[in-house]
């Protein structure tokens, strides 16, 4: 049992900003006054210290086949040593972290809960067992789904109940959290050495176009009640002028509705809103997106900002990656697997003084700001953007106005003309960030007992050394970005596990995958799967992920 | 039993059928069925030739590994992911050195693809859409037999319906039996698959004139036809062997290849991948990938990996004295090491961790018997392209797993070491 | 000047980045100097024995130093003289002064070497003044002389400085060679691959790959990368 004393607690679900509270933990949830033993309790004093859920990235790429090859590609990237191994294990990475590493750094962080992005249906499997070598976090894995070749089937013959029992299933077998679209139509075209280009496209050997797709996998998923929604990485991402892309993509949530939750969830929007024709003309397309996402209340989008330093491209988006690989003339690696989808790795970097990388930068932040702040959540698409361990810095910035100005000298000017940045005074409230990086990520997987602090959560929990009531955000940047680097103190389901940066406990967390399978009658779509296996490389009776193979598995009955 | 899944080479086949009764699996290759086979397993745990009990089998490979100053743990390519994956986290305690099979075969792939990175596909990709299949320095009809008609040469796939679909091509320096059934087969003089590699990429490039008329024993014009196959192709496939990875040029070959099909993939479409040897070679560089960092060759003499195959690899480390003691997991190094390595390994305690005697059983100290996974275990495994499948446990044992055993080894190096 | 003896024959390999640093301290200090034997952190004068002669910025390793590795690790300044063989990794990352072996150097000589001068009277083995695993770029300055052979990896990915081998090397000298010169008395293999400048000079045999235009220069190439580098005979 924990009693953690007099913090400052901000939790945006439950309406909390800023006030002084006692949190009380007990079997690893948070629980009432009225259930603990106070005298049994284990005390944290965390007066004047900001008190808060443990942080959600429900975008980043963690665990799988290509944050591996990543790895083993980079030599130079794994050089950094963070930690020496002893009572708990080594830990190396610079920005590629190996999977002790990832725990390690998001738990000194205050972040408790990570989402793998993208993960091929048939490599389910390396995904699980990267993610239970994963310490500390609770996670999930998000299955891609459009450029496979039954998705593309059901939607040839307009046919929602096999789609959605295809859906059912796919979840099922790779024990993965939701409906994931990376350029929809567009990796199946590469298979051919092309991409699509608008949302029209035919995608080549189907009569399907990647409207259709993304369209019907909304219906299924929205039909089906999944806790997420469909996950959408958009056509077209790097390509100067696809913010209208993205706009035309995010429209198509019209007509869809949930009560709980966004019903188009659009990712690193960063890299999908570039206004211009060419790398030579290039400019901001935030505002413009920032515009259509806030006036629709059924859309969340992440940022996908740009960090300098050193990053690396790994994305199922396998022609955006071979661009990239032509664009600058980068190694690259590429896999194309099965009649499912594919993935490239490209090692990249973002420097100040480079005009198109200072407009990424700028753009991320620029969606951060102007997109209202229940829209919209703090990510790097790590390590598309960069590191996760510099969200800190991200949130440091959409508080200050006076950092932003002090970082905008430093980079090329080309974002004075090309970006609004410059002009945006708007400095988001703690609480907003809070929400940012906590209860809005939460709320859009659908994970209900993360991100806040109510009776029933999960104790997940970060104590920042910041008081929120004495800090004068604006100014003290600095302070804001030491303070948010290294909490206090964090707690996973109820157990220290960092003091003060140290690791201080290793424990493993759980992975949370959906079944939705008592929804739909599976007979409808097996004669295709089955007839389907006949292109795969494996049997229909070994693909899959059983769930007493994953260490810690939680699973999540939708009814 | 349906869907019995192969545990002995890379093709790693998933449509086995094994008859309980008769106990005897169908539809494998010969390699693959005489893995299932009846054999020679070693009976009992042994130190010293003598049989004792596991625990004091374990308590004596701990002490040996605990009080070496640069213990060698290798082998790891016929064992199941969760085995390598304590593998790995001992040898972190233990600050030795892990290196696995591929440091003989296919390292060079990894070192290539660090330099120029990997432009591949799943086997499944292959089967579906590729028209051209090269088998360079590759002879799948012997190493790999059933690899053809699973995914490459007779498969049948979505776009390329059967053989005749497929054009294959054979480049080695003799004809293999994989040559003779190709479509077209390139004779090259041992040594010379980098300089024409070279060639192949200023033909494609426009500067065949700079070619001269005969590179590694083969003539310009049969060059410039192969260059031709490949431009014309709509979704081309490399698979290389030892062919190319064990002789003269090694990573600087797959590099060249690799620079080759970056090149390709600007007009159309080419994969090139490797053919692993062993059924979880690669779950033996991946595992340890994810855990520290490296596929192999890894050093943690300093408490964290270092990476190094010139002086990390278990050849190097022995060929160098660089270590006092080691444990071979499902390995047998005696058998395929150079004789000065092996020599070294001699003089050093050795644990051995395998189901069935080698020839390093012959020079263990310490021999422990383990289950044979994909038969008696339960386990994961990569298949030569990385996708992950399950063995199964089809027959009952009282051998130990090769993870329970590394995992009593491990937990008493914990305590011991703190 | 100090004079630094092995004590024993070594069971394992030992890591022990000494540089000329060293000689500006006490022998106590020295003496205490943390090397790694295996796993073990152990002080230098466990192992060595170490005498010092005047004030002199010079280490002089006295026997077989043949396992021991990262011998003048990004040293500046100062001499080291090897009266044997010497290990892996000797001159990594170095900036200044010079190393004499005279016995043979072991793998990674010179690691991407920026300034300074490395002399082997023996041979060398592989990866001679190249770049790292995974990084870009090689040497970029300084000066290695091989008297005797050396093995595969020649200078690849150099940008500065100069190599001069009096023996035979083996295959890829100079691949990915921006700028610098090598020059190989004896005989050679492949020479390089994807070079985009540069100058390579060999007196013997070598393999030209099929990707170098012959010109008045010499041969020039490699094509491949558009390459501007030089290969000639001598």
């Amino acid at each position: 049992m924990l009693w953690i004393k007099n913090g400052i607690v901000v939790d945006p679900k439950n309406k909390i900003n800023a006030e002084k509270m006692d949190i009380f933990v007990k079997n690893g949830k948070i629980v009432a006054e009225s259930d603990v033993k106070k005298e049994d309790c284990k005390i944290i004093d965390a007066s004047g210290k900001l008190v808060v859920a443990g942080g959600v990235d429900m975008h980043a790429h963690i665990a799988g086949s290509k944050i591996n090859t990543g790895r083993t590609m980079r030599p130079e990237e794994m050089r950094v040593v963070r930690n020496i191994a002893g009572k708990f294990r080594a830990t190396l990475g610079r920005v590629l972290l190996t999977a002790p590493a990832i725990g390690y750094e998001y738990a000194k962080m205050g972040y408790t809960t990570s989402f793998e992005a993208a993960q091929p249906p048939i490599g389910a499997l390396h995904t699980h067992e990267e993610l239970d070598s994963i310490p500390m976090i609770d996670k999930g894995a998000l299955p891609v789904f459009g450029n496979w070749h039954l998705v593309f089937k059901c939607i040839e013959e307009k046919n929602l109940e096999k789609l959605k029992a295809l859906v059912a299933w796919a979840i099922e077998r790779t024990k993965g959290f939701g409906v994931k679209v990376v350029n929809p139509g567009g990796v199946e075209a590469w298979m051919y050495g092309g991409n699509v280009k608008s949302l029209d496209d035919q995608v080549p050997g189907f009569n399907v176009t990647p409207r259709e797709i993304i369209t019907w996998l909304i219906r299924a998923n929205e039909e089906l009640g999944l806790p997420h929604s469909v996950h959408l990485h958009c056509n077209n991402l790097g390509v100067p002028g696809n913010y209208q892309t993205t706009i035309e993509s995010i429209k198509l949530a019209n007509g869809f509705r949930n009560p709980k939750r966004q019903v188009l969830h659009v990712t690193h929007v960063q890299f999908n809103a570039y206004a211009g024709s060419s790398w030579r003309d290039a400019a901001s397309g935030a505002a413009e997106i920032a515009k259509v996402v806030n006036s629709m209340d059924n859309v969340t989008i992440d940022m996908g900002a740009a960090i300098f330093g050193h990053a690396t491209a790994m994305t199922g988006d396998a022609p955006f990656q071979f661009s990239l690989h032509k664009l600058i003339g980068a190694r690259w690696s590429n896999k194309d697997t099965e009649v499912e989808t594919g993935a490239g790795i490209v090692p990249i970097g973002y420097l100040p003084s480079n005009p198109v990388h200072s407009l990424q930068w700028a753009i991320g932040l620029e969606l951060g700001l102007l997109v209202d702040s229940n829209k919209v959540v703090l990510t790097t698409d790590y390590p598309n953007g960069g590191p996760f361990t510099e969200y800190p810095y991200v949130m440091a910035m959409l508080m200050s106005k006076k950092m932003r100005e002090g970082e905008l000298k430093k980079v090329h000017q080309y974002v004075q003309k090309t970006t609004t940045l410059p002009s945006i005074d708007t400095e988001k409230t703690l609480y907003e960030v809070i929400h940012m990086t906590r209860s809005l990520p939460a709320k859009v997987l659908g994970l209900e007992n993360k991100g806040h602090l109510g009776v029933g959560a999960d104790a997940d929990i970060a104590i920042y050394n910041l008081n929120p009531l004495e800090t004068d955000f604006s100014n003290e940047f600095e302070k804001v970005y030491k303070s948010f680097k290294t909490a206090e103190y964090t707690i996973k389901g109820g157990e220290i596990i960092t003091k003060n940066g140290e690791l201080v406990k290793e424990v493993f967390g759980k992975t949370f995958w959906v079944d939705a399978r008592k929804k739909v009658d599976l007979e409808v779509i097996m004669p295709d799967i089955k007839e389907y296996f006949n292109y795969y490389s494996v049997q229909l009776g070994n693909y899959g992920v059983e769930e007493r193979w994953l260490k810690n598995p939680s699973r999540l009955e939708v009814v | 039993m349906q869907d019995i899944i192969c545990t002995f080479c890379g093709s790693v086949c998933d449509d086995g059928e094994y008859d309980l009764e008769k106990r005897k699996v169908k539809k494998f290759c010969k390699l693959g069925s005489s893995k299932f086979a009846e054999k020679e397993r070693i009976k009992a745990p042994m130190i010293d030739g003598k049989e004792v009990s596991y625990e004091e089998a374990i308590e004596k490979a701990v002490e040996i590994l605990v009080n070496a100053k640069k213990p060698l743990l290798y082998g790891w390519a016929s064992t199941a992911n969760e085995a390598i994956r304590v593998g790995v986290i001992l040898a972190e305690k233990l600050g030795g050195v892990y290196d696995q099979c591929a440091s003989v075969c296919h390292a060079p792939g990894t070192l290539a693809m660090i330099e120029e990175g990997l432009p591949g596909a799943t086997l499944g990709s292959v089967k579906n859409r590729a028209d051209v299949v090269i088998f360079w320095g590759s002879n799948p009809m012997e190493a790999h037999p059933r690899h053809g008609t699973r995914y490459s040469i007779s498969a049948k796939g979505l776009l390329v319906k059967d053989r005749k679909q497929r054009k294959i091509i054979v480049v080695d320096v003799r004809p293999t039996k994989t040559a003779k059934i190709a479509d077209m087969f390139v004779q090259i003089k041992p040594g010379y698959d980098y300089a024409i590699i070279s060639a192949l990429r200023a033909i494609i490039s426009g500067n065949a004139d700079v070619v001269p008329n005969e590179v590694g024993g083969v003539p310009k014009e049969k060059l410039v036809e192969l260059a031709e196959i490949m431009k014309k192709a709509k979704y081309g496939a490399i698979f290389y062997g030892l062919g190319v990875t064990q002789s003269r040029g090694r990573d600087r070959n797959i590099e060249n290849a690799i620079k080759l099909v970056q090149l390709l993939n600007r007009t159309t479409r080419w994969v090139i991948w490797p053919m692993r040897g062993h059924y979880n070679v690669v779950g033996a560089g991946e595992v340890p990938a994810w855990e520290v960092g490296y596929q192999y060759a890894i050093d943690f003499s300093r408490g964290y990996a270092r990476f190094s195959p010139a002086e990390f690899s278990a050849v190097e480390v022995l060929l160098r004295k660089d270590c006092d003691a080691a444990l071979i997991v499902a390995s047998d190094p005696v058998a395929h090491f150079p004789k000065m390595a092996v020599k070294h390994l001699k003089q050093i305690p050795v644990i051995q961790i395998d189901p069935f005697p080698n020839m390093t059983t012959l020079i263990a100290k310490v021999v422990i018997p383990s289950a044979v996974y994909g038969i008696e275990a339960e386990g994961t495994v990569y298949r030569m392209d990385c996708v992950p499948l399950r063995v199964k446990k089809i027959l009952e044992t009282n051998y130990w797993t090769d993870e329970k055993i590394l995992e009593e080894i491990l937990k008493r190096v914990e305590k011991l070491r703190g | 000047m100090l004079i630094i003896k092995p004590k024993k024959e070594f069971e394992v390999c030992i890591e022990a980045e000494l540089t000329p640093e060293l000689a500006m301290k006490s022998v106590e200090e020295v003496r205490k100097f943390k090397v790694y034997y295996g796993n073990r952190v152990v002080e230098l004068g466990e192992l060595f024995e170490v005498v010092k002669e005047g004030e002199d910025k010079k280490l002089v390793l006295d026997g077989d130093f043949g396992r021991v590795k990262w011998i003048g690790t990004r040293m500046i300044d100062g001499e080291i003289v090897v009266k044997g063989n010497v290990g892996a990794n000797c001159g990594a990352f170095m900036r200044g002064g010079r190393i004499v072996v005279e016995g043979n150097a072991d793998d990674w000589l010179g690691i991407e070497m920026a300034g300074g001068e490395i002399i082997v009277k023996g041979n060398a083995r592989n990866l001679v003044g190249c770049a790292y695993y995974g990084n870009a770029v090689g040497m970029t300055g300084g000066k290695i002389v091989i008297e005797g052979n050396a093995g595969n990896y020649i200078g690849e990915k150099m940008n500065g400085g100069e190599i001069v081998i009096k023996g035979n090397a083996g295959d890829f000298v100079g691949t990915e060679m921006r700028a610098g010169v090598i020059e190989i008395h004896g005989s050679c293999g492949f020479v390089g691959g994807d070079m985009r400048g540069g100058e390579i000079r060999i007196k013997g045999n070598f393999d030209l790959l099929p990707t170098f235009r012959k010109t008045e220069k010499g041969w020039v190439g490699d094509v491949n990368v558009k390459g501007e580098g030089v290969i000639k005979t001598f």
